[in-house]
């Protein structure tokens, strides 16, 4: 069964490479990308030799790594076709074979050999004396087999809910605080550690806690064996396993219980909804109506907005607590403008299919004008009070609340610019989409790739060019007292995003209503 | 036989180098309850998405009731109802706001909207589950919402694209019944399947489509010239024979 398991995973792997250039293209990136990982924290590990907090490091990396597994199954649930156990329930197998099986296929591939690998750079970086590498070698392993049977355990328990609707959704909402981590990794940490406040002595405190889960006992029970500590080292080795035994037991037991029980995805409660909002206000109305309510229910809608925030959040990070923190508020703004931008440049395309039953309905520039105007009614509602707020937020923290008021100004010419952009593009520029397997959130389709490139390149250029002018008014006025400037600011610039909110409805309204139809077409070719 | 509700002329469309629809003439009269079927692949798909407004053809002419489909959309569109393949929908809407949706998208106004999408549900058995999203409708729930979002505006003309496919026979005698008192009043359906057994049920006029091009149309009798309708499809489309020899192991009789 082991045997049969693997053979599988490996043809899987096989049929990646054989496929569509894209997924050839993803599956070559992907195994040098893991190759690099294996590289990069074999190096890391191996480095930490002789440093005083060696093995809180240790700890540290061993635990991100048993996090990323227990993460990654979770966003890439169907990425790996030997994870869904009700692809097996229906041949006549026995679980503890199957079990071993599957065990021994999820160790197959260029990922788990990558975990394997990097992390036995702790031969070098904490392990000394024949015994400590002995030891060094038997944990790696262990926590590789570790990390395995959680993420099995994981999936398996949650399999049923990862193929319902609601799972699907909730795993889309994992997208935020993933791109949260990304981010602060990418903008913090750097800083932090240029700045000094961040080197090996500031993870002394985290040891403490980490040491006793499972990676931490992997990690120290490698400083015992090299310490000359025999007993403890393979005390802890021993609770590590007892704590993979009993992982492993959890799981054949859900496992059995998941190849007989039915998903539970069908069940669901009712919205509280009493009519369409806004819907008496004529078409445009209505389509706001549908948006709005899209705003809120589709999980893509509400991770896009939380990612725009996030990004506010990034880009103040770095001076909003310096003298320069006005580059802060107004960079901040200005990238929210553009990524309000980036994702709805495509939004008949996100549609997908559903859009038909628009199309059956609408014709001619006048209802395509209450197409987008109706959709950016809907985005503004949202988006206005919820850059504002994030705009006060980072002028709080720069300790000038005031000159929140200067980030809504950019905000508001950001979010006029980023929606007429964003409507133009949809309707110049539309392409399909497809949700694939391990991707919660769509891509393009084959063959549209650079699409998305391209959008997003227009939105920066424009997005950064209307705002501008915004930008400079702040700058010159900053003579002038609060009390006049401000209100005077916020006001223009509210004016300016509506105008320029206004040319873009116009002009995409004009350039979809004679190709309606292919746009039609292009949205029935989505795969949602 | 009265003006036609659907008149289609020399109806052409192309996908590159194949012809998915090669020059289609078709009358149906109003109060038709009309049926298009043909083999997988045949046009059907193409040739309602022509008829609808949702794919442009290479050439030829659809009226509606008279008007141009593509000459004057707007107008055409108003007295069309259609409920595409798949029924795409958008489930992130419940059943009643997405049938009060589809109202308000047809110019009713809002309080009617929500009155007819009521009476709607109530007809296809969907009240119960009226404020549950679309999401998590079944096939057939969703099949009969979609009905209601094309039938809500009371078209004159209402287009089909495979209704009854995966849906439970229950609903589906609900749909059936829906659709013949539609057709009653003088509205016309056309719509395309490739379930014999249904169309002979129920329509009046019938169709067959194969390679793109209309092989036989006229009222069911004429086209079944006493035979079943699926007899009829198979002698004028043609069967696949020969396949019996090679799958000797198949059946209980052999090891």
């Amino acid at each position: 069964m082991a045997r049969l398991l693997v053979q599988l995973k490996l043809l899987l792997l096989r049929n990646a490479l054989r496929s569509s250039t894209g997924a050839k293209i993803g599956f070559i990136t992907s195994t040098i990308f893991a190759g690099l990982v294996a590289a990069g924290t074999f190096a890391i590990l191996a480095s930490l030799r002789g440093h005083s907090a060696a093995v809180d490091l240790t700890t540290v990396i061993f635990t991100v790594f048993a996090f990323g597994w227990l993460i990654l199954p979770l966003v890439a649930f169907g990425l790996d076709a030997t994870l869904d156990p009700a692809t097996l329930a229906l041949f006549p197998l026995r679980t503890r074979p199957l079990a071993v099986g599957l065990l021994a296929a999820s160790a197959t591939g260029a990922w788990p050999l990558a975990n394997l690998v990097g992390l036995l750079g702790v031969t070098v970086g904490l392990a000394s004396g024949a015994f400590g590498l002995l030891i060094a070698l038997i944990a790696v392993v262990l926590e590789v087999l570790f990390c395995i049977a959680l993420a099995r355990f994981v999936t398996t328990s949650l399999a049923g809910l990862l193929r319902s609707r609601r799972g699907k959704d909730f795993a889309v909402f994992l997208v935020i605080p993933i791109f949260a981590l990304y981010e602060a990794f990418a903008q913090v940490v750097p800083r932090l550690s240029a700045e000094g406040k961040l080197h090996e002595s500031s993870f002394n405190g985290v040891d403490t806690a980490l040491r006793w889960l499972p990676p931490g006992l992997a990690a120290h029970a490698i400083q015992d064996a090299s310490s000359g500590r025999p007993g403890p080292a393979v005390a802890r080795l021993a609770l590590l396993a007892a704590v993979i035994v009993v992982l492993v037991w959890l799981w054949i037991r859900s496992l059995s219980r998941a190849l007989v029980t039915a998903d539970t995805s069908t069940q669901s409660s009712a919205v509280r909804s009493a009519a369409l909002p806004f819907a008496r206000y004529g078409l445009r109305g209505t389509l706001a109506a549908r948006f709005w309510i899209y705003q809120r229910r589709e999980p893509l809608s509400v991770t896009y907005w939380a990612i725009v925030v996030v990004i506010m959040g990034a880009t103040s990070v770095s001076t909003v607590t310096t003298p320069r923190y006005l580059v802060a508020i107004l960079l901040s703004a200005g990238f929210a403008g553009v990524f309000v931008g980036v994702f709805h440049a495509n939004s008949i395309g996100l549609s997908g299919p559903a859009f038909s039953l628009e199309a059956t309905a609408l014709s001619g520039s006048r209802a395509l004008r209450a197409y987008f105007s109706g959709q950016n009614i809907a985005l503004g509602l949202v988006g206005v009070p919820l850059l504002a707020l994030a705009s006060f937020v980072i002028a709080a923290v720069a300790r000038h609340p005031v000159d929140g008021f200067l980030g809504l100004a950019v905000d508001l010419a950001g979010i006029g610019a980023g929606l007429a952009v964003s409507n133009i593009l949809t309707a110049g520029l539309p392409y399909p989409v497809e949700k694939r397997a391990g991707n919660p959130a769509p891509r393009p389709a084959g063959g549209y790739t650079g699409y998305p490139l391209g959008a997003a390149l227009a939105c920066f250029g424009a997005v950064g060019v209307a705002v501008t002018p915004v930008v400079v008014a702040v700058l010159s006025t900053s003579s002038e007292p609060a009390a006049i400037r401000m209100p005077l600011l916020v006001l223009g610039a509210a004016g300016y995003g509506l105008a320029l909110a206004w040319a873009g409805v116009r002009i995409a309204a004009a350039t979809a209503a004679p190709k309606l139809p292919e746009l039609c077409q292009t949205a029935l070719r989505s795969r949602l | 036989m009265g003006e036609s509700a659907i008149a289609v002329r020399a109806l052409r469309k192309s996908f590159g180098a194949k012809e998915a629809v090669a020059g289609i003439d078709l009358d149906i009269a109003a109060g038709s309850f009309a049926g298009l079927v043909g083999p997988n692949g045949a046009g059907k798909t193409t040739s309602l998405s022509m008829m609808t407004g949702l794919l442009r053809p290479d050439s030829g002419q659809i009226l509606i009731n008279g008007l141009d489909v593509w000459a004057d959309p707007r107008a055409a569109k108003a007295v069309i109802g259609v409920v595409p393949d798949q029924a795409p929908l958008f489930d992130r809407l419940s059943g009643q706001e997405l049938l009060e949706y589809a109202g308000r998208l047809r110019g009713l106004p809002a309080a009617e909207a929500l009155r007819r999408a009521g009476q709607l549900l109530d007809v296809l058995d969907l009240t119960a589950d009226a404020k549950r999203l679309v999401a998590d409708y079944s096939t057939g729930m969703r099949k009969k919402a979609a009905l209601g979002c094309a039938l809500i505006h009371n078209p004159p003309v209402l287009f089909l694209d495979e209704p009854l496919e995966g849906v439970d026979p229950v609903s589906a005698d609900v749909i059936r019944r829906l659709l013949t008192r539609f057709t009653s009043s003088g509205s016309t359906v056309l719509f395309s399947s490739h379930v014999m057994e249904l169309v002979e049920q129920v329509c009046d006029h019938v169709s067959i489509i194969d390679k793109g091009k209309i092989v036989v149309t006229g009222t069911m009798d004429q086209v079944r010239g006493g035979k079943t309708l699926q007899q009829a499809f198979i002698d004028l489309v043609g069967t696949r024979a020969g396949d019996e020899e090679v799958l000797s192991w198949l059946g209980s009789s052999s090891s």
